[in-house]
């Protein structure tokens, strides 16, 4: 039995799909018997239907683009600023002491609160969901890219004293380096973040085409198999998403010894 | 507890499986320990002196031949035997004194007089003073010192050493030795300890096995037979220690 | 800044290695003196530097006042909001769906951490339906929360609930596992029963990871409660946030942010000095269990 199939009838994998499975059935019977608000709740065919009318007719296709380049240019714009302030404080005392206490306090405002204010201080447009997807992006960033670099180990510090290295020589050759898992570990945080942002900016700020959009005319037309489909869409972009980041961290880390 | 039992190890072998390779470790051991004495284990790494003593404390339990204690199997860790560990191995969370009534978690004793052995066993290693302090808080020496105490807190017949000062400073270790010896003398148990330090095997020891690595097999058993207190700086004590290291260089021409 | 995993313990010593040297005797001299003057303090220069340019901005009207109204405003509509009582009141609805929420994720959270941790069998039935649940993140499952929930008061506390489950599950499961096996065989030398083990040796070796756990579930829990009162909600903080842009009254938004961001702060700081007096036997973690 070669190893995929083996592996598809282990213990372990038909141990998981049992209750995978029974919130499936139990979908369908709830939506089928009427044993919860129906008015709220499609059932998983009626989704389908939906699915293969938007592929159709509704250019399914290029809103999803169009969500996508939204969110990565949200994405793009949160990480480098992220990375910039998170490996200023993470390698200048100076810098932690001076921004430190503040970024604590403004990350415990939900990003979502920012909304009210971005919309009256960027307009309802494109800009103000880049900005949005881009301050999701940028607090776990900062988080694990200050965080790796601190992680540094003192050994290896103390060397490059012993060579006299200016403070670039050591950011470059061993605090970066050294910080690598866990910058990549914080892109992959930000994309997951910034993917949900896009879809909130989406659904709060004006309507343009994208996934989000898809659910704002699902709501208004109380269509909710049309809601739940760009639910179920998003929630499959973020999971693949979230799939490729980890490949990419694994393509990358693949050399990195990992702490134990 | 009960009085020191004979211990009788016979023909003892284990392996180790790694990667579809098998790797012998002990081949073959044969010995006996005398209640109340004090053996010393002694040989360079890789010749299967620590795997040894993790069999007769119990810790591992796969191996061929007999391991015997008072002529019942080992099969198991047992309060009878206590174990002393490189690393201190106590816990960060419990002060001394509760690191060291661990040992009495599972003793039938009432209450004061697990206080009293607590009380009594701190100061055997000379710790009177630290018994609230937390382990991070003691020198190395010291939460070893400590690590002995609970070995013997709940006066087992037979305390195992493995490699108990090795991660301590020599000056230190000298000094623990001393204490090590002490001790023994006082509360009359069984003593195995598996070391590097050939010194410290021929100081402490009624008897010196030596053993040879690849696979591990006893070379030869030295008797030391000076009388305790011993003197480091005795001639005879000296000439014993040449003859247990030339054992051990003889050995292993490449290491 | 606050730490968050445990793999990330930094000491004071790496705060001065961190440090670059600088070479000649006067510059030296001076930055010790720049650094004991401003010691504590250096946090609130961005702070203050913030609030001057606003307070500036808003005089010479660089913005429309609607837009950014003066710093004056919003601590003025503040006092207002204290003395009318409705700040306590949206504080105290908000402060409440925390309390009930943040418990029950934090009880949830440790007994799955726990059991997943402990039984391999429970990790297999439970492990995809907690991936899906912890590798989305809350807001992910807002949308189908409020068609199953609709938006009352459940809805929020199954939202704060999730949001802090998730963090303390992953670290319970990860202290769990990562118990020095050094300890272990300790526990097994003196013949301690399952019981003895896990009520003496794993948990109590797991609590400082679980507490890493509460840190971060609080502060999710936190950012959780203001979303969802964002979206879907007629009281608290976060419905301030809304409310007050639809009266286009942006001094009660910012009044409001800003209470949010100080709530949270010292939320997380009060945690995190209840940590540090109950560990105090932690200094450094020492994962083998022994000798430093």
């Amino acid at each position: 039995m070669s190893a995929i199939a083996a592996s598809f009838t282990s213990l372990r994998f038909r141990r998981g799909l049992v209750v995978p499975l029974l919130v499936l059935v139990a979908w369908e019977l709830i939506t089928h018997y009427k044993l919860a608000n129906v008015h709220l709740l499609a059932s998983p065919t009626a989704v389908l239907k939906s699915f293969a009318v938007q592929a159709k007719e509704g250019e399914l296709f290029s809103q999803l683009l169009a969500s996508l380049r939204r969110d990565l240019s949200g994405f793009a714009l949160g990480s480098l600023a992220g990375l910039l302030l998170g490996s200023a404080m993470g390698t200048s005392r100076v810098a932690d002491r001076l921004f430190g206490p503040s970024f604590d306090a403004a990350k415990q405002v939900a990003v979502f609160a920012w909304i009210p204010l971005i919309s009256v201080w960027f307009g309802n447009g494109e800009p103000a969901k880049v900005v949005f997807i881009g301050l999701a992006a940028f607090y776990p960033v900062v988080v694990n890219t200050y965080q790796g670099i601190r992680s540094v180990s003192r050994e290896h510090v103390e060397v490059t004293r012993a060579f006299r290295f200016s403070r670039l020589q050591t950011f470059r050759k061993v605090a970066l380096p050294a910080a690598l898992p866990a910058i990549f570990s914080g892109l992959h945080l930000a994309l997951i973040y910034a993917w949900l942002a896009t879809l909130g900016a989406e659904y709060l700020l004006a309507p343009a085409p994208g996934i989000g959009n898809l659910m704002i005319d699902g709501r208004e037309s109380m269509a909710m198999d049309k809601v739940l489909l760009g639910v179920i869409l998003a929630g499959l972009i973020g999971f693949s998403l979230n799939a490729a980041a980890a490949r990419v961290e694994a393509y990358f880390l693949r050399w990195r010894v990992r702490n134990a | 507890m009960s009085q020191s039992a004979v211990i009788d190890i016979r023909d003892v072998s284990k392996q180790y499986t790694v990667k579809n390779e098998v790797l012998p470790v002990l081949e073959r051991l044969s010995l006996t320990i005398n209640p109340g004495e004090f053996l010393s284990i002694v040989g360079a790494s890789g010749c299967g002196k620590s795997t040894l003593l993790r069999l007769l404390v119990g810790l591992d339990r796969e191996y061929q031949g007999e391991i015997q204690v008072g002529g019942q199997r080992v099969t198991g860790t047992n309060l009878d035997r206590g174990i002393v560990f490189q690393e201190h191995r106590l816990f960060p969370w419990l002060t001394i004194e509760q690191n060291v009534g661990l040992g009495l978690e599972n003793s039938p004793w009432d209450a004061a007089k697990k206080k009293q052995a607590i009380k009594e066993h701190i100061e055997l290693v000379g710790l009177t003073g630290f018994e609230t302090a937390y382990p991070h808080q003691l020198s190395g020496g010291m939460a070893q010192r400590a690590a002995i105490a609970r070995g013997l807190v709940n006066q087992p017949s037979i305390l195992l050493l493995d490699e108990p000062f090795g991660a301590l400073d020599a000056l230190t270790r000298s000094r623990l030795q001393g204490e090590l010896q002490t001790i023994w003398q006082r509360e009359k148990i069984t003593m195995i300890l598996v070391t590097h330090d050939v010194d410290e095997a021929v100081y402490l020891g009624d008897r010196v096995v030596v053993m040879q690595p690849r696979p591990g097999r006893i070379r030869k058993v030295v008797e030391v037979d000076v009388p305790h207190p011993r003197d480091r700086s005795d001639p005879a004590l000296k000439a014993l220690t040449e003859e247990v290291r030339a054992e051990i260089l003889h050995v292993s021409p490449e290491n | 800044m606050a730490q968050v995993d445990l793999a990330y313990k930094i000491t004071a010593a790496d705060d001065a290695a961190a440090d670059d040297a600088v070479d000649s005797a006067p510059v030296r001299r001076l930055a010790f003196y720049y650094r004991r003057l401003l010691g504590r303090g250096v946090g609130w220069i961005v702070p203050a530097l913030t609030l001057t340019l606003w307070a500036v901005a808003s005089r010479h009207e660089w913005v429309a006042p609607q837009i950014l109204p003066a710093p004056a405003a919003v601590a003025q509509t503040l006092l207002e909001q204290i003395r009318s009582g409705d700040l306590f009141l949206n504080f105290g609805i908000s402060l409440g769906r925390v309390a009930v929420g943040f418990t029950l994720g934090c009880v949830l959270g440790v007994v799955l951490g726990v059991s997943m941790g402990l039984s391999r069998r429970v990790e297999d039935y439970l492990s995809p339906i907690f991936n899906a649940i912890s590798q989305v993140p809350v807001l992910g499952w807002l949308p189908l929360a409020m068609m199953v929930l609709g938006i009352g008061e459940s809805l929020k506390f199954v939202i704060i609930a999730h949001a802090s489950l998730v963090p303390v599950a992953i670290n319970t499961l990860k202290g769990i596992r990562s118990v020095p096996r050094n300890y272990i065989e300790v526990a097994k030398a003196f013949q301690f029963s399952k019981r003895q083990l896990l009520r003496k040796v794993v948990f109590p070796a797991t609590v400082p990871a679980i507490f890493v756990g509460l840190r971060y579930g609080l502060t999710q829990a936190w950012l959780s409660l203001v979303t969802v009162e964002l979206l879907a909600s007629s009281e608290g903080l976060g419905f301030m946030i809304v409310w007050g842009r639809q009266l286009f009254q942006l001094d009660l938004v910012l009044s409001a942010i800003i209470i949010v961001g100080v709530v949270g702060l010292l939320l997380d700081r009060g945690l995190a000095r209840l940590e540090r007096r109950l560990l105090r036997w932690q200094p450094v973690w020492d994962l083998t269990g022994g000798g430093t």
